[in-house]
């Protein structure tokens, strides 16, 4: 069962108080919503969960173990998965060798034969398997896209953070992206999700959590979010709003 | 045979033609010939081990030359002020060693023999050739040398484990060049720039094929060096095709991707920075001991621009070109010695050869990313990529195929 705890995390820089006080939990298969402004801290939050940058204080348990000291292989070793907001694919080495990465740094010691024939299933599961043996530069930005979402998938993490993954994406593409998050959300992964696309967040999330800068202003059912009178002051505005560019960036 | 496979071919009738050459090749430039291709050889394991530091890892070092210092001066140090003897001096600094005495030569910088010696060679006058002393084993002093590169390569890889692109290539400069000067400035022990000489490889020469080979002999070095170098390309490139040359290569695309991957980013850097350090200390080593002297000009930035340039030319992402590129152009570069005249110009290509060479190297780096030679290895091994990935889309049924 998936258990991520999030308590009291605080993280400075200089001046700036970018998160304050940040708490939460994941528990199970869920699928979470992560927005707000830009600046709000959604990255920097990331970048804790996933050890990339260490908290002022407050703590984060992930399945029990804690990993806000722990170094980022170690945090993916213990389960937990991200994507770039800039597509951060392994540009010369094939679409195969980086799907062999992760697989091998897991050290699970199976044989390159199975490890060959799970990347090739991800691979036909998001139709890129006629690309395996192409260099990542090769690919389109989109594939590249996806093919960072398939890295992930050789990780096998219980925890998928996905920072952007509808930015610049073509309809069609759209729809692998859906597919794919429904799938690994079926096979009893959590996934968060930050986007600026609202229609994308609040159709697939059945949990959404939004920052305002540091602040975790709302937690709950996408419906009761979008109604929260906090939510639509700080991000969401209103339909006025819309009207009148140049108000809060997010629509 | 599958055109894959044309490259191993390739490499292997290679080895074989440097395996046989020096028993074939009987003109009377054998020696100069044979100089070369050692030369070739040792630079080819420079070449091919920053290609894996810098290509494959991405690790832009410019301390590959301060390595083979240390390699070289450790080999160097130790032929020169370790000693066995039956019976204490008296008068150096000296240690039991089983039945015998470990004697520490006191070091006297540069200085006529006449007027000063150390304490060795006054013992020695003492005991006016009743007493053999023995000197330390030369493949002994080899191995030191090359652990002494995986130590300091160790450091440096740790020191440099925050740094990266400019910061990492200035940093190791800065080590290469501080090492050059401390070695300069250290007369008293390193003999400063008058160099510290060292003993042949094989100073009471070498039965090999059931003939005796004199120690000024070309041929034993060559085949020391050539071993050396295709253990070190072996390694390479078995390390290449393992889950370190995975890890290395993504290390070198993007760190923080690498170890959100849960790859210990830290632990391969560091890694690649103490094997390919100890390959550039051993080859050090080897070629101090053949030149029979190191000096600090061994380890200038030009050298190393060198072994930059012969790796870019060669292909940087690939060891076994890199290694190739190394040989071509350092015998290219002794072979465009001879002056030539075009008219009434006569072109000195002592000097203008170095002209040839870096107009060469500004046209791989512009229009040859991956050099000249790992280009056409690829074009063998990867040249089937294209047709596979058109063939296998247009066999993917209907309405699944890869978005565009």
């Amino acid at each position: 069962m998936i258990n991520l705890v999030v308590k009291n995390l605080n993280k400075r820089f200089g001046g700036l108080h970018v998160l304050k006080d940040v708490t939460f939990e994941v528990n199970g298969p869920e699928l979470i919503g992560l927005i707000g402004p830009n600046g709000a801290g959604k990255t920097t939050l990331t970048n804790i969960l996933d050890g990339a940058i260490k908290p002022n204080s407050g703590t984060v348990y992930l399945n029990g173990e804690r990993t806000d000291q722990l170094a980022p292989y170690e945090v993916a070793r213990v389960g937990l998965g991200r994507t770039f907001q800039v597509t951060r694919s392994f540009r010369r080495m094939t679409v195969l060798e980086n799907l062999y990465v992760p697989a091998l740094a897991l050290e699970h010691h199976q044989t390159k034969a199975e490890m060959h024939d799970k990347a090739m299933s991800v691979l036909e599961f998001l139709t890129m398997a006629h690309l395996r043996n192409e260099y990542a530069q090769a690919l389109s930005g989109g594939q590249q896209k996806l093919l960072e979402l398939v890295r992930l998938l050789m990780l096998d993490p219980g925890v998928v953070i996905l920072d952007e993954p509808f930015a610049g994406v073509h309809p069609k593409l759209m729809e692998i992206i859906y597919r794919y998050i429904e799938r690994v959300n079926s096979d009893g992964k959590a996934i968060i999700i930050i986007s600026h696309q609202m229609d994308s967040i609040f159709s697939l999330s059945r949990r959404l959590l939004v920052l305002n800068y540091g602040d975790l202003i709302a937690d709950g059912p996408p419906d009761e979010v979008r109604r929260d009178p906090t939510v639509i002051e700080a991000y969401l505005g209103t339909d006025q709003d819309e009207a009148e560019p140049g108000e809060h960036g997010a629509h | 045979m599958t055109r894959s496979r044309i490259p191993q071919a390739a490499g292997l009738a290679l080895v074989l033609i440097f395996a046989v050459f020096p028993f074939v090749y009987a003109r009377a430039d054998y020696p100069f010939i044979m100089h070369i291709l050692i030369t070739g050889f040792f630079y080819a394991i420079l070449a091919s081990s920053w290609s894996m530091l810098a290509g494959y890892a991405g690790q832009f070092s410019f301390g590959h030359l301060g390595f083979m210092g240390i390699g070289a001066y450790t080999a160097a140090l130790f032929s020169h002020y370790f000693y066995l003897s039956p019976v204490p001096t008296n008068i150096c600094t000296e240690y039991p060693f089983g039945d015998l005495y470990l004697i520490i030569v006191n070091p006297i910088g540069v200085t006529s023999s006449t007027l000063s010696q150390d304490c060795l060679r006054e013992a020695l006058t003492i005991w006016n050739g009743s007493v053999q002393i023995t000197p330390m084993p030369v493949w002994l002093g080899i191995i030191l040398g090359t652990v002494m590169g995986g130590v300091f390569g160790l450091l440096i890889g740790l020191l440099v484990l925050p740094l990266r692109a400019a910061y990492l290539a200035l940093f190791t400069l800065g080590f290469s060049e501080i090492l050059r000067a401390a070695i300069s400035a250290e007369i008293e022990i390193t003999r400063g720039q008058a160099g510290i000489e060292l003993p042949y490889l094989f100073d009471s020469g070498i039965t090999l094929f059931g003939r005796h080979f004199d120690k000024t002999d070309k041929l034993p070095p060559y085949f020391v060096m050539l071993f050396l170098l295709l253990l070190c390309l072996a390694i390479m490139t078995w390390l290449a095709k393992s889950k370190f040359g995975m890890f290395v290569r993504a290390l070198r695309e993007d760190q923080d991707a690498a170890a959100a991957l849960g790859v210990n980013t830290t632990r391969y850097k560091v890694l690649v920075f103490v094997v390919t350090s100890m390959m550039a200390a051993a080859a050090g080593a080897v070629m101090a001991h053949y030149i029979r002297i190191i000096t600090p000009n061994n380890l200038m930035i030009l050298q190393m621009s060198l072994v930059v340039a012969m790796a870019v030319i060669g292909g940087v992402e690939n060891v076994i070109a890199a290694a190739i590129g190394a040989i071509v152009i350092e015998f290219a570069l002794e072979l465009l010695r001879n002056s030539f005249e075009i008219g009434p110009f006569t072109l000195d290509m002592t000097v203008w050869r170095f002209v040839v060479f870096g107009v060469l190297l500004m046209l791989a780096l512009r229009f040859a990313r991956n050099g000249l030679i790992a280009p056409l290895i690829e074009y063998f091994t990867r040249g089937h990529v294209a047709k596979e990935t058109v063939a296998i889309r247009t066999a993917t049924p209907e309405g699944t195929e890869g978005p565009s």
